[in-house]
């Protein structure tokens, strides 16, 4: 008997039964996707730098270089595995010549290479170490993805005609995060372009033991070895191999969350409409006895059917979008090996979902046990009345018409029930405004103030040069006098040596300078201002272990010198590890020199960007945007098609949901709905009352949405971009899109479910609904 | 006399295919304005029904229903809706009131609807209607806190709101015990002399005999009529034996 009441509710609902399914189905194929990729992801970045052979330890050095100490130090450190120095040939990008285009525009340090012999190479798309033959050219894969080049095309570098050969996988430089990028040529076909650019040199190792890299990191420092340019090490390199698509994966991981939740939510409205019509039926059968948990073992049975069914249906789905999202990842970092794996995780992550729904279910069956049987039987409903809708009357209503009114006070009376709808648009709005604000956010241009570059609009780097000083005085001059540029502000990056705590040394590159004209963001603290003042980065502190307002001792001018800890501050530039200064040195040589400089209109930026590169050529000068979107590019362009897909995700949610739910209600209020037909209210009336309760509805959950996701989605997307290395986080708004047009479109899509949802009001026959 | 509603061969029927059968089966009636008229009839014989085909809440197979002269049939949704609100009151067996608001709003509700501004002067009327029905002093209540004679007078109330040219009642006395249904007919009685119409469908001899004409139904057709002098407040034992006979003689 139970068994045909479960199944005549299911027929009775296929509706909403079959969209929990799909709900179910959504969390459970995007759960398991997050799990696939992450897998996949960290799968395919192991297998690529365990193929390449990326370095443990890599210190990028711009000028002289002693090899043979190089060669000594490495032989007599106990760590060191194996040691080699590359060469990377810095040529400008106006130099490189795909078809028609240069990359003279181009903010990647593009350089050449030749394969190197005993680690760190650079594969072909099966991942294979490449073998160039003369005359070819391998170009970084992510030329291949912008359509840059293609195989098959002539490439002209310093007027010397290549032919691309194919495409290359970097373990270091793939992803557009780093700044530089590598060609590979072949050793003769080097050898003639050698003289036209400027010499880098990659001094690398590999360890016996990943573990003693601190130690070994320490020890070269102390060695006081070339080290004139940034250091990154084997976790950074994954880092950034895994951050575009690591965000990627977060967004999916959120949204699943979020449709879990709706699933949730759907099933919650289903069992209180449920129990709300047979309260009387349930209250009988406990009265003269029955067991009640018979009753309840059957829905747990009906909905934990719904789960499998979904969960199947989401693992089904998940193999068809996988292709898709795996496609990013194979392309730059090649296949994984434990895919099989992955299939474990994915399959982990599903039963997740399936015993999360049905551990609900039960929650919220055991109102069944609260349900007073004299209470039921007396008056078919429950007794609950809420508060504050007892003293909101019509006959004082002066606020309302009296469709509105009767809309509003329905959903006061019911706020339980309109509660599962509330949630459902809160989360909505949620999902529509978060990742909006995120891809907002990281796409303006104050978001390198978090990344530990000041909002600018013109950058200059002056590096691998000589008399850099000298230099960035001229250029300084020259903007001086520039009546476009209305604020300029020159850094040099130094290396001074700091003493940590336990005595061992660390080199810090400092950039000295007036760092109040283009501020970053401090997380704690605030930038140098006097000479014994020091900003570190996030990376730095952790690791010297400072906070602010503590003392680090520094070498300057050969001679100890206190400083206080002023600021903290995220960086991603130069491997995260920098401090920031305001004191003035003569004696260590020059690092690189960055100008940043605020033009009078921002429609000069083109003009001016080409004006200083052709007046400066050993600078390299570009606009802020390009410069943001060369770095970030992929990163802002991930983000913005999953707030795109949020958007698209959030109002289907909404319009199925809002639809369901009205009809449901529609169904449930035959009786009223004939009530009031019979006395005079026409359907017209009816829809409004049925709207106004939407709208009500609806303009608590934007409202509840929208502070939501400025409060917990900005901790949460704060959470993500800290992966970045930032750590405070504000939300860049645009007010617009979040504020009118987000709103507007969850109003319409609501509206039009609503309309569609109460169109049965119509068809309520007075006299069959009235008779009771 | 005047006629306020007229009834014209109404044939309705419900089912489909084999199982379709006429409820009301060519019935003609006509009510006069201020006429008190009550219906009776086995259960099944198609009361209720014709009630609501007369008031246009439901729509006829074959005939013609007009209202003050109108063609019921011709006249859109919204339109029904109006002459209802405006025309017409209705009490029903059950209270059909809503949960959702205390007596005082259930009465007021369909005035609200148009005269939203005159609120003031429609909760005044309220309140003297809820007095000279006597429950006055249940305004504020909820609708499962009073007794069902109490809801059946918040039901009348609300039927007069809109000072009706017709009550329809469907056995508005039905879920009462006597003394309860008494009331209720004297309050009808009052108002009938007011001069609004009543029409009511009961299987009580008691409500029955207070009016002035009572049609016999069977198997969706009028059988019979009988008609009585306009009710004075005496002779209702008489008139009740009369009733009685007549429903013998009926079989009902
Ligand atoms: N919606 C419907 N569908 C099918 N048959 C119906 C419907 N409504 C009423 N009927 C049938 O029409 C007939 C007349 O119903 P009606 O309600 O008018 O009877 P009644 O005279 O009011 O009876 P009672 O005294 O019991 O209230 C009954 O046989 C009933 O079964
Ligand atoms: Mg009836």
């Amino acid at each position: 008997m139970y068994y045909r009441i479960i199944r005549n509710d299911i027929l009775k609902s296929k509706a909403i039964t079959l969209t929990t399914t799909i709900f179910v189905a959504a969390a459970a194929m995007l759960v398991s996707l997050a799990a696939i990729l992450v897998v996949n992801l960290s799968g395919s970045i192991d297998t690529l730098m365990k193929r390449a052979e990326t370095p443990h330890f890599m210190q990028m050095h711009s000028g002289v270089i002693d090899i043979k100490r190089l060669t000594a130090f490495a032989e007599q450190n106990g760590h060191v595995d194996e040691f080699q120095v590359l060469e990377f040939l810095n040529v400008d990008g106006v130099q490189i010549v795909f078809g028609e285009g240069s990359l003279g525009d181009n903010v990647q340090d593009n350089g050449f290479s030749i394969q190197s012999e005993k680690f760190d190479y650079l594969l072909d798309l099966d991942g294979n170490v490449i073998n160039v033959s003369d005359g070819e050219l391998y170009v970084p894969i992510c030329y291949m993805k912008d359509n840059t080049a293609r195989v098959g095309d002539k490439g002209v570098i310093c007027g010397k005609e290549f032919t691309v050969a194919g495409f290359l996988r970097d373990s270091q430089m793939n992803s557009t995060l780093s700044s530089s990028k590598r060609f590979l040529v072949s050793k003769n076909d080097y050898a003639e372009i050698r003289n036209l650019g400027s010499t880098e040199y990659l001094i690398e190792f590999r360890l016996k033991d990943l573990s003693a890299l601190v130690a070994f990191e320490t020890a070269y420092i102390s060695a006081g070895l070339e080290a004139n340019g940034p250091t990154i090490t084997y976790p950074l390199f994954r880092l950034l191999n895994a951050i575009s698509d690591g965000m990627m994966i977060a967004v999916i991981l959120l949204v699943s969350v979020l449709v879990a939740a709706i699933a949730f939510m759907c099933i919650r409205f289903t069992l209180l409409a449920k129990i709300e019509d047979d309260y009387r039926e349930i209250g009988v059968m406990k009265a003269i006895g029955l067991r009640v948990s018979d009753v309840k073992k059957i829905y747990l049975a009906k909905y934990a059917a719904i789960a499998v069914a979904g969960s199947i249906l989401g693992f089904a789905l998940s193999f068809v979008f996988r292709g898709m999202l795996l496609e990013n990842i194979r392309l730059y970092m090649g296949e994984s090996e434990n895919s099989s794996f992955a299939m474990f995780f994915g399959i982990a992550g599903i039963l997740l979902v399936l015993l999360a729904i049905i551990a609900y279910v039960w929650v919220v069956l055991r109102r069944f046990r609260k349900l007073s049987a004299a209470e039921a039987i007396r008056f078919g409903t429950s007794q609950e009345k809420s508060v504050g809708a007892r003293s909101f009357c019509l006959s004082r209503n002066r606020l309302f018409d009296t469709n509105s009114f009767l809309g509003v006070k329905d959903v006061l009376a019911r706020k339980s029930l309109y509660a599962t709808m509330l949630v459902v648009l809160v989360i909505s709005a949620f999902i529509i405004i978060v990742p909006q604000n995120l891809s907002n956010t990281i796409s303006s241009k104050s978001f390198i103030t978090y990344m530990g570059i000041g909002n600018c609009d013109m950058r200059i780097d002056i590096q691998q040069t000589d008399n850099i000083s000298r230099k960035a005085a001229e250029i300084s001059k020259t903007m001086r006098s520039d009546s476009a540029i209305t604020k300029y502000a020159v850094l040099t990056t130094k290396t001074f040596k700091a003493t940590k705590s336990d005595g061992s040394e660390q080199s810090i590159k400092t950039e000295l300078g007036d760092h109040s004209i283009f501020p970053v963001e401090y997380s704690e603290g605030r930038a140098p201002a006097a000479e014994n003042e020091i900003a570190l980065s996030v990376m730095n502190a952790d690791e010297l272990g400072k906070t602010v307002g503590e003392g680090i001792t520094l070498v300057i001018e050969g001679k100890e010198r206190n400083l206080t800890v002023c600021g903290i501050y995220s960086d991603i530039t130069n491997g995260g590890k920098t401090a920031k200064a305001v004191f003035s040195d003569n004696s260590a040589g020059i690092m690189w020199c960055v100008i940043s400089a605020e033009l009078a209109d921002e429609s000069l930026v083109s003009g001016k960007v080409s004006e200083y590169a052709d007046r400066f050529d050993f600078a390299k000068v570009s606009g802020i945007d390009e410069y943001i979107n060369q770095t970030f590019g992929s990163t802002i362009s991930s983000v913005g098609k999953a707030s795109r897909a949020a958007i698209i995700v959030a109002l289907i949610i909404t319009v199925l949901v809002t639809l369901l739910f009205m009809n449901m209600l529609v169904a449930k209020d035959r009786y009223s709905i004939a009530v009031m037909k019979a006395f005079g209210f026409t359907n017209l009336d009816i829809r409004l009352q049925y709207v106004s309760r939407s709208v009500f509805v609806l303009i608590i959950g934007i409202v509840l949405g929208t502070l939501l996701a400025n409060t917990l989605g900005e901790v949460l997307a704060g959470t993500v971009i800290s992966s970045f290395g930032a750590s405070s986080f504000k939300f860049q708004v645009n007010p617009f899109s979040a504020y009118l047009i987000s709103p507007l479109m969850m109003a319409g899509s609501v509206l039009i479910a609503t309309i569609i949802g109460t169109s049965g009001a119509g068809k309520i026959k007075i006299y069959e609904n009235i008779k009771e | 006399m005047k006629k306020i509603i007229m009834g014209e061969n109404i044939v309705k029927s419900f089912g489909e295919g084999d199982e379709k059968r006429n409820v009301l089966d060519g019935v003609s009636v006509e009510i006069n304005e201020g006429e008190f008229v009550s219906v009776m009839g086995p259960s099944g014989s198609g009361k209720s029904t014709l009630m609501f085909s007369l008031c246009g809440m439901d729509g006829i197979d074959s005939g013609k229903v007009t209202f003050s002269g109108r063609d019921l049939s011709v006249l859109k949704e919204q339109e029904l809706a109006d002459i209802r609100r405006t025309k017409m009151g209705f009490v029903f067996q059950q209270p059909t009131l809503l949960k959702n608001l205390n007596i005082l709003d259930n009465i007021i509700l369909p005035s609200m609807r148009d005269n939203r501004k005159n609120a003031a002067k429609i909760t005044k009327k309220a309140r003297a209607l809820m007095k000279k029905v006597g429950i006055a002093e249940l305004e504020k209540r909820d609708i499962t806190q009073v007794s069902g004679g109490q809801l059946q007078r918040a039901g009348i109330c609300r039927a007069l709101m809109s000072n009706p040219k017709i009550i329809f009642g469907d056995e508005p006395t039905g879920a009462l015990n006597s003394k309860y249904a008494q009331e209720i007919m004297d309050i009808l009685s009052e108002i009938n002399a007011e001069g609004t119409a009543v029409m009511l469908v009961t299987h009580d001899a008691k409500v029955a005999a207070r009016t002035e004409r009572i049609m016999f139904m069977r198997d969706g057709k009028i059988v019979s009529e009988m008609r009585l002098p306009k009710f004075n407040g005496t002779h209702i034992d008489d008139r009740m034996i009369k009733v009685m006979a007549k429903m013998r003689e009926m079989g009902i």
